[in-house]
């Protein structure tokens, strides 16, 4: 009788999350929505805001889908001016992909225009309109491969591959 | 997994390089970490040890024209000059003595002679300040040098007083204020040696905000709460690249006690944008950045959303996928956790994060107080703050780097382990749909495609019996012929699962429909639908007449239509604003119109329809 001859090597390597990669992974999450929402808040939004994205990049506003970095243009052009405060996020190293995707979920208040001082002047106390919603949003960030690292100690560069917002409060 | 967690071969040489041209480090800061701190450089491993170093760049090329000659071009170059503060006596290209003999004779012409006017006519700090910022800046490279301003010449002759030797927060905010005014801004900023402590940097965000590369070396910063000054945890300096702390208590303290990872950690964690600290590379996953010199679009000025509220929206996948897992999924969640080995991935991640913010809409609408919600106050935070490695809320972890390492479960065991010690919950997934909203939509996996699910909704807290708000998101795969998943069932497998739980809002805040920025005024409620092209009615008699281009709000009625409807949920709010839109009833009219037809827009519609004819005029706007 032949010994049967277990395989080896598992048919899909994964490799294992360390705790060098969560750390990188934070602190990308961390920069990450640091600069995204200050740049969504900003002036400039219309120019700095596509960059974070691909044209293959997927994203929905509230239930409605856009394609890529035109549509995040299309998105934002007639949007109200925002300001965004972020009160919790996470990130996720996503198992089985090398250099991770990171998955990134935000939960925060989002105030349109001007806020409650912007209501007329006869407004109701208890009239929520024009208050700060709670938004909550989803971020899928993968490597561009076409964006080779420049800079020292650079793994690679990430953009804004998936993008999911709702107005949740 | 990523594959490069140490910093790069060559990366310190890169490092340094841009530091110096930068300006941020001179060229004997390296030789001088050899020699003064043998064992400063435990935290880095021996295999680093061979490869190049900034200091061989040096060792091989003693004549560093290029950095010398830019130096040079920076016409001023005083004793703010880097070199001069420590190479004593080295010579420049034009042959000159540095800081010895500079500071005894004359700089050069045309500075002696406008220091002289300055001191002539000019008494004010503030003005004195500006000189010497001025002098010291190099608008061609961007680059302010600051150190060690008490040996300034002019900071002397103006009888100034240097933050750090005297001066406090105010003088030294000041200084960052004149530095702010430069231009072209400011990129990089020298501020060693100047005695200076962290509350001295208090305002230097506020005022160089969009600084690239600072220069702390050879201070007094001693403490965490020192940095917090110019951390990003705290929205300062956000577009920070390299940050140079040699020669503080902070790290040269950390070194001696052999916890140099532990610095390094730490302040990656602190300094999220941070690429080079103290001339080492960290390693980071970048963005595209906006840059400061962006040209500004027009500011945003639409007072209305340009899209509605959408429905919930799955695409790319059968939509009995997504619900069949979902159903499955939350039942096993509230009954049976540990069943949920089998739906998860065995690689697969989670952790659970609270937003314990209270929603202002929610507070207004009174949600947390209701009578018809009694359970709300007996919700606690704790067991979800602190239970199964805690909340991995990033905001909020302030302790350490471990913390948020333990609060990320990796591993369907570790996982199910967790999911069962956190507390139990009741989703009415089979109730009203309207109180969840899913989106989904295919995303890229590796080489592969996976399914982005987001979920938002509500749960009941087994135990208190309170309801609390979540948004959960997973990353799907097909569970994989053969495998566990799909042997028991399960079509789609857990790759990440991310669940926030938050403060009870309720679900109209995804209600499909229009979503107004601001509230409306009394007048652009009474006429929020564009009357339409026939017909406007005329106003009732006892009111004068106007001409026809707006009608007139009803402040003729008893009826309080804006106390009404300001004190009515979203949902209802928009349900009425419809029913006015579609009917030209007027608020008070649609109220009772939707209340007499369970709230439902299409019948209250139709029922108007029938009795239209027999509805008084002032029932119309």
């Amino acid at each position: 009788m032949t010994a049967v001859v277990p395989p080896v090597v598992p048919i899909v390597p994964i490799v294992p999350i360390t705790s060098s990669d969560v750390e990188i992974a934070t602190r990308a999450a961390d920069h990450f929505t640091r600069i995204y929402y200050t740049t969504y808040d900003s002036d400039t939004r219309l120019n700095d805001l596509p960059q974070f994205y691909r044209p293959n990049s997927s994203l929905t506003w509230n239930g409605k889908p856009f394609q890529g970095v035109e549509g995040v243009r299309q998105l934002i052009e007639k949007m109200p001016s925002t300001k965004h405060e972020v009160l919790s996020f996470d990130c996720h190293p996503i198992p089985g992909t090398s250099p991770p995707s990171l998955m990134v979920t935000v939960s925060g208040n989002v105030t349109h225009g001007r806020g409650p001082a912007g209501n007329p002047p006869t407004t109701s106390s208890r009239n929520p309109e024009g208050q700060p919603r709670v938004f909550s949003q989803t971020f899928l960030l993968v490597p561009d491969p076409a964006a080779p690292a420049t800079k020292p100690g650079e793994l690679a560069k990430y953009y804004v591959s998936a993008d999911a917002l709702r107005f949740v409060g | 997994m990523f594959s490069s967690p140490t910093p790069a071969p060559g990366s310190r040489a890169i490092a340094g390089a841009a530091l110096r041209n930068a300006g941020l480090i001179d060229r004997d800061a390296p030789m001088r970490d050899l020699t003064d701190k043998p064992g400063g450089r435990k935290g880095s491993s021996k295999i680093r040890s061979h490869r190049p170093r900034a200091i061989d760049a040096f060792k091989d090329a003693p004549s560093q024209t290029r950095m010398l000659s830019s130096r040079a071009s920076s016409s001023h170059a005083g004793p703010s000059d880097p070199l001069s503060i420590r190479g004593a006596s080295r010579l420049t290209p034009a042959g000159r003595l540095r800081r010895p003999a500079i500071l005894s004779t004359s700089v050069s012409g045309d500075t002696t002679m406008r220091v002289t006017s300055i001191r002539a006519s000019r008494t004010k700090p503030v003005e004195g300040w500006r000189d010497v910022v001025k002098k010291r800046y190099n608008p061609e490279t961007g680059f302010l040098n600051l150190e060690s301003l008490i040996d300034d010449e002019l900071v002397k002759k103006f009888g100034l007083v240097p933050p750090g030797h005297g001066g406090d927060s105010r003088d030294a905010a000041v200084i960052f204020k004149l530095a702010g005014q430069l231009v072209p801004k400011v990129q990089t900023l020298s501020l060693a040696k100047n005695n200076l402590q962290g509350p001295h940097l208090q305002h230097l965000s506020h005022y160089l905000p969009h600084l690239a590369n600072l220069s702390l070396q050879d201070n007094r910063l001693r403490t965490w709460r020192d940095l917090d000054f110019i951390s990003s945890r705290r929205g300062k300096l956000l577009h920070l690249r390299e940050l140079v702390l040699l020669g503080n208590p902070i790290r040269e303290q950390s070194f001696r006690e052999d916890n140099g990872q532990r610095y390094k950690q730490e302040m990656a964690q602190r300094f999220s944008s941070l690429e080079v600290l103290d001339q080492e590379a960290i390693t980071q996953i970048s963005f595209d950045l906006p840059v400061p010199s962006s040209t500004p679009s027009a500011k945003p000025t639409a007072m209305t959303f340009p899209y509605e509220m959408g429905s919930s929206f799955v695409t790319g996948v059968d939509g009995s996928i997504v619900s069949n897992f979902l159903i499955r999924f939350f039942n096993v969640f509230d009954n049976q956790r540990t069943a949920l080995i089998d739906a998860y991935d065995p690689n697969a991640t989670f952790s659970f994060s609270a937003n314990t913010s209270i929603a202002t809409r929610a507070r207004i609408q009174g949600l947390h107080t209701s009578a018809a919600l009694p359970n709300q106050t007996k919700l606690n935070w704790k067991p979800w703050i602190s239970s199964a490695g805690g909340s991995r809320n990033l905001t909020r972890i302030s302790g350490g780097f471990d913390r948020t390492v333990k609060s990320l479960h990796i591993g369907a065991p570790d996982v199910v382990k967790t999911l069962v010690e956190l507390p139990g919950t009741k989703h009415d997934i089979s109730g009203p749909p309207e109180k969840f909203c899913l989106d989904s939509f295919p995303v890229m996996h590796g080489q592969g495609m996976g399914l982005l699910l987001t979920v938002h909704g509500q749960f009941t807290e087994v135990g208190t019996e309170g309801i609390r708000s979540f948004d959960r998101s997973f990353i799907l795969i097909p569970a994989p012929e053969g495998s566990r998943a799909k042997v028991n069932g399960w079509d789609v497998v857990i790759l990440s699962d991310q669940w926030t739980i938050r403060n009870y809002s309720s679900h109209e805040a995804w209600k499909p429909g229009p979503m107004l920025v601001q509230a409306l005024s009394r007048q652009q409620q009474a006429s929020q639908a564009p009357a339409p092209a026939i017909a406007i009615p005329t106003p009732p008699p006892s009111q004068p007449q106007q001409p026809q281009q707006q009608p007139q709000p009803q402040q003729a009625q008893p009826f309080d239509a804006q106390a009404a409807l300001s004190s009515m949920p979203e949902a209802q709010r928009n349900l009425v604003m419809q029913v006015c839109q579609r009917t030209r009833l007027n608020v008070r009219f649609a109220i009772e119109c939707l209340a007499g037809n369970a709230w439902d827009v299409e019948r209250a519609v139709a029922n108007f329809e029938q009795v239209e004819a027999t509805l008084p005029r002032d029932a119309f706007v």
